[in-house]
């Protein structure tokens, strides 16, 4: 039976098979392709700035991440002030923010039967675009972080201005989702305590348990996070035991027969990447505690991408005032990136999970281009014998609405995952 | 009570850039009690794309978002087919953004013939002709959420919009980008020394700003209603011309010195007797930081 699920920016086709009722395989497959790594080709290495946050509407901000840093990777050696580190990683930590709320409104809230709340996606995430845009003059598409640092300069009065955008997110955040200080929920290591409070995350958390989900879309409870910034670490995580060695050479990535997204694997295994996995790996007490009570079923994963939401709003605030607005925004390279004959390699976590960017720059141009985008790490089919994280987590269910469920509770994005 | 206008949003080969765009618009309440979508990639709609398919859907507005190739398939069927059955039941179309509009970024694709709804870049196509009449356009990589929004005010309120080549509305792309930016003073007098990150210069002379030639209201209607790429200190990028993506974006391509685009209807005579006449001067004002001494 073949379901088209839509409205995950774009469509992919779901194909089930049911044995004694119940979902036997499942095959996941994204039907178009951009060829955006082919486009890249022959253009000028720092055109990649401009072309790549068009990957995706969504979360292309961290698309202009993972370029910069790749071709930052390029050189030997080049100097980046920490003010200019520190403005991308906050940009970037806004736009995983508007990604999860509108996530949670949009696409979680229907699925459990209740409206999607435009109103209350949009508040927030208008909020975090204002945020995006006072440093990069607009969201989404906005290229100014380049080779060297940040575009923008930025006054004590941009950092006020700042500061009302991510208030009043926090505010919503306490008036809406979940109704307690922010600041006792980032403290907070139980989830029985959550569960007590009242809001919209609560509403939907206590869904699972009234429904009997709480045993669905459980896969392999493997996790991995390449990304590092001041707040993710980097790591996997395997039946919680965490180690923290990890070498990007050894992600592969195979072409699928049917589908336009190539799947991932590290080490020869299938991980899941995104919110969970980055929590399982920091080990954040609270997704902890839900992990020890639930495993990687629907209810961990998605209390995991809200709870990121606060944990990020509050980390915001340290990082701003590590801000030493006296340096230098942007450090001129010593050579012009098209002198260089170089590969260059970055990973940054996105909203969904880990994004990986390699460019070889040749005679001046980009030479070739890869990208490995988080669905393709969670939502790519795998072979007969070795499912993919998703297919694995859809396998054994009753039917094709929870099904959907599970799938969406990835956060899918289409036009990433076939770029 | 009047009913709402009915609009179907139909991505092609896109991002989804212009859709997320357009939930940045600040008065989404007062849009959504006139307008409904019968389809929208993100907001939830009676119709499923299945549906929009397999029947044919009464809609007011067609909205096209992203570039459209001859064999592109959305959803098992020929994207072009699908155009072709709500270009006939729609009353008017608008091209939401560059791609849907000229073919943008992926013009370069990999699929066949591939352009906008009724250009290939600045070359006029014949696929769609019949609709040409119908059609509005809304370039932008992406779209300024209030361009769009208020020209579906204008198509609800049966005004008669006046446009340019490119069918795109003269009150929002007859300015340049170049229009409103803070930087002006710099261009103006021909301050050209700019270093990025600073609050100071103009990115015309070395950076490849493309305002005084891109038609857009960047700078007259904010983006996020704050600041605009210029304003911050990111070249103009020409987002919204037929010409997007052009090459080499982050320089200033110039012939002897003198850069290859000028501002639109300026000729090249004229701007280098300004240009000489400015350059005689030093205006130390503009030589300092603006903040400090």
């Amino acid at each position: 039976m073949i379901k088209l699920i839509e409205k995950i920016e774009g469509e992919a086709k779901l194909n089930f098979s049911f044995k004694d009722n119940k979902i036997d395989d499942v095959n996941v497959d994204f039907m178009s392709t951009r060829h955006i790594e082919d486009i890249l080709k022959g253009k000028s290495p720092l055109d990649a700035l401009v072309i790549n946050p068009r990957v995706c509407g969504i979360c292309g901000h961290a698309h202009l991440i993972a370029t910069v840093r790749a071709l930052e990777d390029c050189y030997d050696a080049i100097e980046i002030s920490n003010k200019a580190k520190i403005i991308r990683e906050l940009t970037l930590n806004f736009e995983l923010i508007q990604n999860h709320f509108k996530w949670f409104y949009l696409t979680i809230f229907p699925l459990f039967g209740l409206k999607q709340n435009v109103m209350k996606a949009v508040t927030p995430s208008q909020l975090m675009a204002k945020a995006i845009a006072l440093f990069g003059g607009q969201y989404p598409h906005t290229s100014y972080a380049i080779v060297g640092g940040v575009v923008c300069e930025i006054t004590e009065m941009d950092i006020i201005k700042l500061q009302h955008y991510i208030d009043e997110t926090i505010k919503f955040f306490e008036n809406n989702v979940l109704d307690v200080d922010i600041q006792m929920f980032q403290n907070c290591d139980n989830v029985t305590k959550v569960m007590s409070q009242r809001g919209d995350l609560v509403e939907i958390l206590k869904l699972i348990e009234i429904n009997g989900w709480l045993d669905y879309g459980k896969s392999y409870d493997r996790f991995i996070v390449f990304g590092e910034s001041s707040y993710f670490t980097k790591g996997k995580s395997i039946k919680t035991r965490v180690t923290n060695n990890l070498f990007l050479e050894d992600i592969k990535e195979s072409e699928a027969t049917t589908s336009f997204a190539k799947s991932v694997h590290y080490h020869g295994k299938y991980y899941e990447v995104g919110p969970l996995s980055r929590a399982m790996v920091k080990k954040t007490a609270l997704i902890k505690d839900a992990h020890r009570k639930y495993a990687d079923s629907i209810f961990t994963r998605i209390l995991a991408r809200v709870c990121e939401i606060s944990q990020l709003l509050l980390h915001t605030e340290l990082l701003i005032k590590e801000l030493d607005i006296s340096e230098p925004s942007y450090i001129k390279p010593k050579s012009d990136i098209s002198s260089l004959n170089a590969s260059g390699f970055s990973a940054v976590e996105a909203a969904r999970g880990t994004l990986i960017h390699k460019v070889i720059i040749e005679n001046s141009v980009i030479k070739s281009y890869e990208i490995i985008t988080p669905t393709q790490w969670n939502l790519c089919g795998g072979v007969k014998d070795s499912k993919g994280v998703s297919q694995k987590a859809m396998i054994g269910l009753e039917n094709i609405e929870i099904a959907e469920l599970v799938f969406k509770s990835f956060d899918v994005c289409s036009v990433c995952t076939t770029h | 009570m009047k009913r709402k206008v009915r609009i179907l949003w139909l991505g092609l080969m896109t991002c989804n850039g212009n859709a997320h765009s357009f939930l940045n618009y600040p008065y989404l309440e007062q849009f959504f009690s006139d307008f409904e979508f019968i389809y929208h990639p993100i907001i939830d709609s009676d119709y499923t794309l299945e549906d929009i398919i397999s029947k044919e859907i009464f809609c007011d507005i067609l909205l096209l978002e992203g570039a459209i190739g001859d064999d592109f398939i959305k959803a098992d069927i020929p994207a072009v087919e699908i155009i072709k059955k709500y270009s006939n039941i729609a009353t008017k179309i608008v091209t939401v953004g560059t791609c849907a509009t000229f073919g943008g970024i992926f013009r370069e694709s990999n699929y066949q013939n591939i352009s906008g709804l009724h250009f290939k870049a600045n070359e006029r196509i014949y696929k769609f002709n019949d609709f040409f009449e119908k059609t509005i356009s809304i370039s932008g990589c992406p779209i300024h959420p209030e361009t769009l929004v208020n020209t579906l005010y204008a198509i609800k309120k049966g005004i008669e919009l006046n446009l340019d080549i490119y069918l795109r509305p003269k009150e929002y792309f007859a300015y340049t980008v170049h229009n409103g930016c803070t930087r002006n003073e710099y261009f103006e007098y021909k301050v050209d020394n700019h270093h990025f990150g600073e609050l100071e210069g103009c990115m015309f002379y070395d950076h490849g700003c493309q305002g005084p030639f891109t038609h857009g209201s960047c700078n007259k209607i904010l983006w996020n209603e704050i600041n605009s790429k210029t304003r911050t200190g990111l070249p103009c990028l020409g987002c919204t011309e037929p010409s997007f993506p052009k090459q080499d974006l982050f320089n200033t391509k110039k012939n002897m010195g003198i850069p290859e685009y000028l501002p639109i209807g300026v000729p090249k005579r004229v701007y280098l007797t300004l240009a000489g006449i400015t350059k005689a001067f030093t205006i130390d004002r503009l030589q300092k930081k603006l903040f400090n001494d």
